[in-house]
């Protein structure tokens, strides 16, 4: 699965784009994180991989930016176990073991919408990095929010 | 009867024949609850703790030896990070908060200290004004830690017996030493490792002193007497350390970055207990939920920073507490994993008959005082500059606050609603442009994130966030976000004069 952020500009926020996607394009996506403001939206979706270029088009037809958000990464050898990072966490993808070591679920951790533990790490061991370079989106789109 | 006691020196001799009964703290509270303490008492020798946190009054002392021609070194650096000098020509101390001129914030003198203990090459320069015994102005080396003559960790300050609960009422994200605090009591964060502490499993110091030899960094080091700011009244104990950096592990002894705090060292210390009386067996069993801190609100930069209530190290270690009935996630921000290494590593050793106890030539004191500075100047709150603020409605149109500005001559206008909470603010730039613009309605000027302050904060805190954020007024307000007053940069700098 691949982690692709969608943001839908403030004048098509109300419209079905979602569902018209799956509908059409027989799309399977698990919708992971939304958030909707005054400024629009962002949706942040897992799609298997043999469909991330369908979809990706069919997001940027309709309007709305694409991009690849970066996933942590976790110097574990380096890491101090002291859990400074653990309270930030606001998917609960940080947890605390009962040997009092500390580990991370990348399945549930959002990446860069979010990357409230990153500056957190007193031992500066977890760092934003990017997925996949896929071939579907320009570097600028690609790029980090 | 007369009190069954043991000895140091009966203790010795058992290390020595290999039949010393050593039980980490852990497992001493597990016995004394399953089997008793006279057993526990009669059972076991010694108990080992442990505690690995970011102890900010570190340092290493190190002496260079003499360069040719000869430099009474002034100023130095170690891979851009000062080190200061305290003392004659070559000796350095490398203080564990001072940072990289570089790399602020990033690098310091803990990592400069961790990287000399893992055998890296670092970059020394130095600058004096020269003398006629000693010429030289300038130098530029690399070092190991096997080029210098010494190399010890002197701490002057570690080991806090337990430390408080820290969590943020501010609106903002603040950064502080006790980590990264969310907005709106988001998270908390404490330090310490509780019931395997080592101050706390000898709370009145029966066994510490000068002279005891302890776990430090990975080998072994002494306690030369209390840590500044030892507060033993309050169970707030400290001591000052020193140990052999050449023979430390890296896995011990850490830099550490704090965001927008500075750096620090994490330190690993473990003490072994001599259980010498009953008294000792049963103190040696404290528990994380006998051990209690306060909640205290780090947004609110005082010393007296405001309670918010009682903690049991037993419910900050579930993760979640609560403050306010609202269900708060916690961070520690010591590692109780290493510590636990530590308090295992230390049995094996004394178990195997590599470490021998000690007995304190002075034990800690037990009755000193903590007290604050001494001050001159009095500290300024809001409370003391804090103005009327000029408000308007939401609704009111834009010339209503251009006639405001001028009657009141103010540059800034706090938006209220009915209850008189804050719910914008508008200043005369705005209006100005506004009219520039050809806009009319006030909602479309209206700034709605504001940055506030409270009355109870320094106004050094205030004037910070000012200059942080650029701009030159605060609305005051309540917890309720009603509008209290005013604070201008002008009224703060006429108070600190800057
Ligand atoms: S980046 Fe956010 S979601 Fe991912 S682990 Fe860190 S805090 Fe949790
Ligand atoms: S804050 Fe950093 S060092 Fe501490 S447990 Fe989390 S990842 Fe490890």
């Amino acid at each position: 699965m691949v982690r692709v952020l969608l943001r839908f500009p403030e004048k098509i926020v109300n419209q079905p784009i979602i569902a018209q996607v799956l509908l059409q394009h027989r799309i399977t996506l698990n919708i992971i994180a939304a958030h909707v403001d005054f400024h629009g939206g962002n949706v942040l979706i897992e799609v298997p991989k043999e469909h991330v270029e369908k979809a990706v088009n069919a997001f940027k037809e309709r309007g709305v930016f694409v991009s690849f958000p970066k996933l942590i990464e976790v110097d574990k050898d380096r890491c101090l176990n002291c859990g400074a990072c653990y309270s930030l966490c606001p998917v609960g993808a940080i947890s605390i073991g009962e040997d009092y070591s500390i580990s991370f679920d990348k399945e549930k951790c959002i990446g860069s919408p979010c990357g409230l533990c990153v500056d957190a790490c007193p031992a500066r061991v977890i760092k934003l990095t990017k997925e996949l370079n896929l071939s579907v989106l320009s570097d600028e789109e690609r790029g980090s929010n | 009867m007369l009190e069954k006691k043991r000895t140091v020196e009966e203790i010795n001799e058992k290390i020595k024949k290999g039949d010393v009964q050593v039980l980490t703290a852990l497992e001493m509270k597990k016995l004394v609850e399953s089997s008793g303490v006279e057993v526990a008492f009669k059972e076991v020798d010694v108990v080992t703790t442990g505690t690995f946190g970011a102890m900010c009054s570190s340092g290493a002392v190190i002496n260079l030896g003499h360069s040719d021609p000869p430099i009474k070194i002034q100023n130095a650096w170690i891979n851009d990070v000062p080190v200061c000098h305290p003392g004659a020509a070559v000796d350095l101390y490398i203080g564990a908060t001072l940072m990289s001129e570089t790399r602020p914030f990033e690098y310091g003198g803990g990592h400069v200290i961790e990287d000399l203990i893992s055998g890296k090459e670092v970059e020394l320069r130095a600058t004096a004004y020269g003398t006629d015994c000693y010429p030289r102005t300038q130098l530029r080396t690399t070092i190991t830690k096997d080029d210098l003559n010494q190399f010890y960790l002197i701490n002057f300050r570690n080991c806090y017996q337990r430390y408080v609960c820290a969590t943020n009422s501010r609106d903002e994200t603040i950064y502080t030493y006790m980590g990264k605090l969310l907005p709106r009591f988001g998270n908390a964060t404490f330090s310490g490792a509780g019931e395997l502490n080592p101050l706390m499993n000898d709370p009145d110091y029966e066994t510490i002193g000068i002279g005891t030899r302890i776990f430090l960094g990975g080998t072994q080091g002494y306690v030369i007497g209390e840590g500044t700011q030892h507060d033993p009244k309050n169970q707030l104990g400290t001591i000052m350390v020193r140990g052999d950096c050449k023979k430390m592990n890296p896995k011990f002894i850490r830099g550490a970055a704090f965001t927008k705090y500075g750096t620090t060292l994490y330190v690993g210390i473990g003490i072994p207990i001599p259980i010498l009386n009953i008294g000792l067996a049963k103190k040696t069993a404290v528990r994380d939920e006998d051990i209690k801190v306060p909640i205290v609100d780090y947004g609110v930069p005082v010393r007296d920073r405001p309670k918010l209530g009682v903690v049991s190290y037993k419910e900050l270690r579930s993760g979640t507490i609560t403050i306010n009935g609202k269900k708060v996630k916690v961070s520690p921000l010591s590692s109780l994993k290493t510590a636990v290494e530590i308090a295992e590593t230390l049995k094996k050793w004394i178990e195997e008959g590599l470490f021998y106890l000690t007995a304190p030539v002075e034990r800690l004191p037990g009755d000193t005082e903590f007290k604050p500075m001494k001050q001159r100047e009095k500290a300024f709150l809001v409370r003391d500059i804090v103005q009327k603020a000029v408000t308007c409605r939401e609704d009111e149109e834009i010339k209503e606050v251009a006639k405001k500005i001028i009657e009141y001559s103010v540059n800034h206008v706090v938006v209220v609603n009915d209850k008189g909470e804050l719910t914008g603010i508008v200043t005369s730039w705005d209006v100005t442009k506004a009219v520039a613009d050809g806009k009319s309605k006030l909602s479309d000027i209206i700034t709605r994130k504001v940055i506030t302050a409270r009355l109870e904060e320094p106004i050094e805190a205030a004037a910070r966030r000012m200059v942080q954020y650029q701009i030159s007024a605060l609305p005051v307000i309540d917890h309720q976000r009603k509008v209290l007053g005013i604070v201008t940069s002008e009224d703060v700098t006429k108070i600190l004069g800057r």
